[in-house]
């Protein structure tokens, strides 16, 4: 009797939690369809001839005939390479059964006569082949004289098929090389997004399905409220600044349900799709009731010259919990002209919501490991569509003399940077909107951001600089705009030390986690690192506030508690949510009782 | 002699006048890579292959693909400017239509080549280098195979077929200067102990005689092959060269320009050099061409200028094109 109650209580719990997850899931898909329909409807009634537009007109059906008249303009200037080719794909794909045959025949001749390049790194060959791969499928039997490129249908099907099979392989046994970049993940979804909806062969298309359950997942253990959080490959001001200036935030928005609401042209073609995202990626983006670290393996971009690894390992921790995030990659050139090596970011305090710092650092040494033009033009090269990156007063950038060690919450970042080097300064930025910012006798610098708590420790002296945003900054290089008014323009502040042997310690911590902002600076007041700070000598030793002991030697000895840190040994993902070895093209998904498994060498997903 | 005989057999002689004429008219091309507004995926300015006539010397008539970060630009010798090649950012395209339509003739494993050199006595092999290594194709770029056994670095610049020994081939490296012996199979370093060899060229008519241009080391010569290499010093006030040309009438005379050096010129087999830059508005040039039908007449490509000519042997220049583009290679075909 005992037994078969509990068999029958075991049922009713089972059936309730069965039931109240297919609530929460009809919920969850309810709200994404209200935030897609939000996405969709800044473009489906707009008025101005763009491929984004013609692409939500003719899925919506409002005014198809004006999107007929829009694409046959747009199509008799055909510019944007790679960028011209995935909007062009991805509005035909949407019209292709309502559109006038002269618009179908405008489409066909375009991809007959327009040329785009393919350019040099991977969101660019993301693109370019996977809309090849779609407008070979669509036109296919065509001989080479059809094709801009010369090549036929099936040969532009095979190339297109290969490259992505290569790069699905090499992202899921050594890491993304563009990897967790905030402002170029909408290049590699809408890529996989096309391909999971278009694509006519069935493996492609899951293979499409699986990317975008893989890059939602890989950004959604590293997601906090919309925003990225840790080391990213590349960004732009001022995303760097403001988070949620960021695609990915786009992303964040439509997909998660986090961060604030954005009708963003980078999330359209999603928000027009099938795909929906699979409730475990879900509740990894959304759950924050327990901190958590998460460590993940990525690469370096293709090294042509200066290296003798083509793809050398990027190392990568966040710390996570429900107000802040802190994350950090290992330092050293990782990424030409626009690395954000380490940060920490919160969740208040917005839209300025991020403390990091840096080394600013520019060599045509560096940009020649990756670019294959002349080496001593190439600054000149770079700057004239990167106009930051030989600006002593930059915030984004790698320096191969910059070093960091992360243990949780604790970060300690090294700088020896050699005399004659191009800057022998570093910076650290520090919102103008934070709550509090406090230089303690002790030395630390103490900042409340809302519920988060940071402490900076310095090593050497500093000065404090005003940083005024400029127009620049307030603006998004590629081409969006933030409308930020000007009376509610923020002054922030620099903190720049001229000490070239250098370094500084990070904690952060929240209310939850240490009770108060005074029990935070109390606690933190006697804990001072204890730094050798001689060129070729760089060293910190320092005990964190639970007592863990940290000495990191510039460039790459780090010990804790008495034990070497071997960076070698991460995996490609590791932690509460993900999990996969080096090589394995196994990604797990856990939450709770929940677990999905991605298998890239059987192209099947279990659950 | 009747006088309509008479203006029969002149009329036969202008015309065969100029038939010599049209016959030693050369052709000149250069490719853009970029100008100083290219942003990837942008709007961008008309860029890749340009060619001209040097006596119409007007507009420049633009062939092929546009916008595709063109390094290169090659006629196939015997083949009557009807094979022609264009290394460029999407790979190598081939034309053998004599530019009408285009082919990309690489797949995505190949891509940024900096420069091609067809065979000049087999119009179906062609090498070409690129950040990945040498690659070669002895079917007429129908497939491709990868020549990278011996070299140090992957990362090359420039690829050059010896014109006497189609087996021997020469390239710069990141690391120095290679000989191969048996096209490409395998490479052993030449004698230059130097690193960062950004080109190498031969004498036309003495194919013993290499020159090659480095990368902050200087340029250099060579009487024997690249056993020995001797550096050019009277003269020389720089050290980063990316162009080195010969005149095929009088290979006694050499041009070399690189890195904020303006126009070196010498007359004397490279012993000695002078700059000539009277009406040089930009120093950095990365490849010259001296017309084989005329001496005094050579075009210098410009890194960020355009490209320039002259009609003096290089005693005054004038740009004759394409102001702010970053010219990579200019070539003259005969």
């Amino acid at each position: 009797m005992k037994l078969l109650a509990s068999i029958s209580l075991a049922f009713l719990l089972g059936v309730s939690f069965v039931a109240a997850q297919q609530q929460s899931r009809d919920e969850y898909l309810k709200t994404y369809e209200q935030r897609a329909r939000f996405v969709v409807s800044a473009f489906d009634t707009m008025q101005q001839a763009r491929y984004d537009v013609i692409a939500a007109r003719y899925a919506t059906g409002k005014n198809v005939q004006l999107a007929d008249s829009m694409f046959q303009a747009l199509l008799k200037e055909c510019r944007g390479d790679m960028f011209w080719m995935y909007p062009v794909i991805g509005a035909y794909l949407h019209g292709k059964d309502v559109m006038s045959p002269a618009t179908r025949d405008a489409v066909r001749h375009a991809w007959k006569t327009y040329a785009p390049y393919r350019g040099d790194t991977e969101n660019h060959w993301a693109m370019y082949y996977s809309s090849l791969f779609l407008a070979a499928e669509q036109w296919p039997g065509l001989a080479g004289s059809e094709w801009f490129n010369g090549k036929s249908s099936d040969e532009n099907l095979a190339e297109a098929r290969d490259y992505l099979e290569h790069w699905v392989r090499i992202a899921t046994t050594i890491g993304q090389g563009e990897f967790d970049s905030p402002d170029y993940f909408p290049e590699y979804a809408i890529s996989m997004s096309l391909l999971a909806d278009y694509a006519q062969d069935p493996a492609m298309r899951q293979r499409g399905n699986m990317m975008l359950d893989f890059l939602l997942a890989d950004f959604a253990a590293d997601q906090l409220d919309g925003e990225y959080i840790g080391g990213f490959s590349r960004i732009y001001q001022p995303a760097v600044f403001k988070p949620l200036l960021s695609g990915a935030s786009a992303y964040a928005y439509l997909f998660f349900g986090t961060g604030e609401p954005t009708q963003n042209s980078w999330v359209l073609l999603p928000a027009l799709g099938k795909y929906r995202l699979p409730d475990i990626i879900f509740r990894i983006a959304t759950d924050r009731s327990t901190p958590y670290l998460h460590k993940e393996r990525k690469r370096v971009r293709n090294v042509i010259r200066f290296g003798t690894e083509k793809n050398p390992p990027v190392y990568k921790q966040s710390y996570v919990t429900a107000d802040y995030g802190l994350g950090a990659l290992q330092g050293g050139i990782l990424q030409p002209i626009q690395q954000h090596t380490w940060g920490v970011r919160f969740v208040d305090c917005r839209p300025t919501s991020t403390i990091f710092g840096l080394h600013p650092y520019w060599s045509a040494y560096e940009l020649g490991m990756f670019f294959p033009e002349e080496l001593k033009p190439l600054i000149a090269d770079v700057t004239l569509s990167k106009g930051t990156y030989n600006n002593p007063d930059k915030w984004t950038g790698g320096s191969p003399y910059e070093r960091t060690f992360q243990h949780n919450n604790t970060l300690l970042v090294l700088y020896d940077i050699p005399p004659g080097t191009v800057t022998e300064h570093i910076d650290g930025f520090f919102p103008g909107n934070l709550d509090q910012r406090n230089v303690d006798s002790s030395g630390w610098v103490f900042c409340k951001a809302g519920k988060t708590f940071v402490g900076w420790y310095p090593l050497q002296d500093y000065v404090w600089m005003e940083e005024r945003e400029t127009p620049a900054q307030a603006k998004n290089l590629i081409g969006r705009p933030e409308n930020v008014p000007p009376d509610n323009i923020i002054v922030n502040w620099r903190l720049r030390s001229h000490h070239p042997q250098n370094g500084y310690v990070i904690e952060v911590r929240s209310v939850s986690e240490v009770g108060s902002f005074e029990k935070f600076c109390a606690g933190l007041a006697s804990h001072i690192p204890r730094a050798t700070l001689t060129p070729g000598h760089v060293s910190v030793e320092y005990t964190t506030l639970e007592h863990h002991v940290m000495r990191f030697g510039f460039p790459d000895s780090r010990v804790l508690d008495g034990n070497a840190v071997d960076l070698s040994t991460y995996k490609l993902f590791e932690g509460p949510f993900l999990n996969a070895d080096v090589g394995s093209q196994r990604l797990v998904m856990t939450y709770k009782h929940q677990r999905r498994v991605l298998d890239f060498t059987t192209l099947k997903v279990t659950e | 002699m009747t006088q309509r005989r008479r203006s029969i057999l002149l009329a036969i002689a202008l015309a065969w006048g100029a038939m010599q004429l049209a016959a030693q008219e050369s052709t000149v091309y250069f490719s853009v890579v970029a100008t100083k507004l290219f942003v990837v995926g942008a709007a961008n300015p008309r860029t890749g292959v340009f060619c001209q006539h040097p006596s119409a010397d007007t507009a420049w008539s633009h062939i092929g693909p546009t916008n595709i970060r063109a390094f290169g630009v090659a006629v196939h010798p015997g083949t009557r400017q009807q094979v022609m090649y264009i290394a460029a950012g999407n790979g190598l395209h081939k034309s053998t239509d004599g530019g009408a339509t285009w082919r990309i003739t690489t797949g995505w494993r190949i891509t940024e080549v900096l420069n091609v050199c067809p065979d000049p006595q087999d119009t179906k092999t062609v090498f070409l280098a690129c950040p990945y290594g040498i690659f070669r194709s002895t079917d007429g770029c129908a497939s491709w195979v990868e020549c990278t056994r011996g070299l140090g670095s992957t990362f090359t610049q420039w690829v050059l077929v010896d014109e006497a020994h189609p087996h021997t081939v020469y390239c710069a490296a990141e690391d120095g200067a290679y000989i191969s012996t048996n096209r490409g199979d395998s490479w052993t370093r030449m004698g230059l102990s130097v690193g960062g060899v950004r080109t190498i060229v031969q004498d036309p008519s003495d194919p013993a005689f290499l020159m090659a241009g480095t990368e902050n080391n200087g340029l250099y010569q060579s009487t024997n092959g690249g056993i020995w290499w001797n550096k050019c010093e009277a003269g020389i006030d720089h050290t980063t060269f990316y162009a080195i040309a010969f005149d095929p009438q009088h290979p006694s005379t050499i041009y070399a320009g690189g890195y904020v050096t303006g126009i070196y010129k010498s007359t004397d087999r490279g012993v000695t050099w002078k700059r000539m830059n009277n009406g040089l508005d930009v120093l950095t040039f990365h490849s010259i061409a001296v017309d084989p039908h005329n001496s005094a007449r050579v075009y210098a490509a410009a890194y960020w200028g355009g490209i320039f000519r002259t009609d003096d042997g290089a005693a005054s220049w004038r740009r004759t094109g394409v102001a702010d583009s970053q010219v990579w290679t200019v070539v003259i075909h005969p």
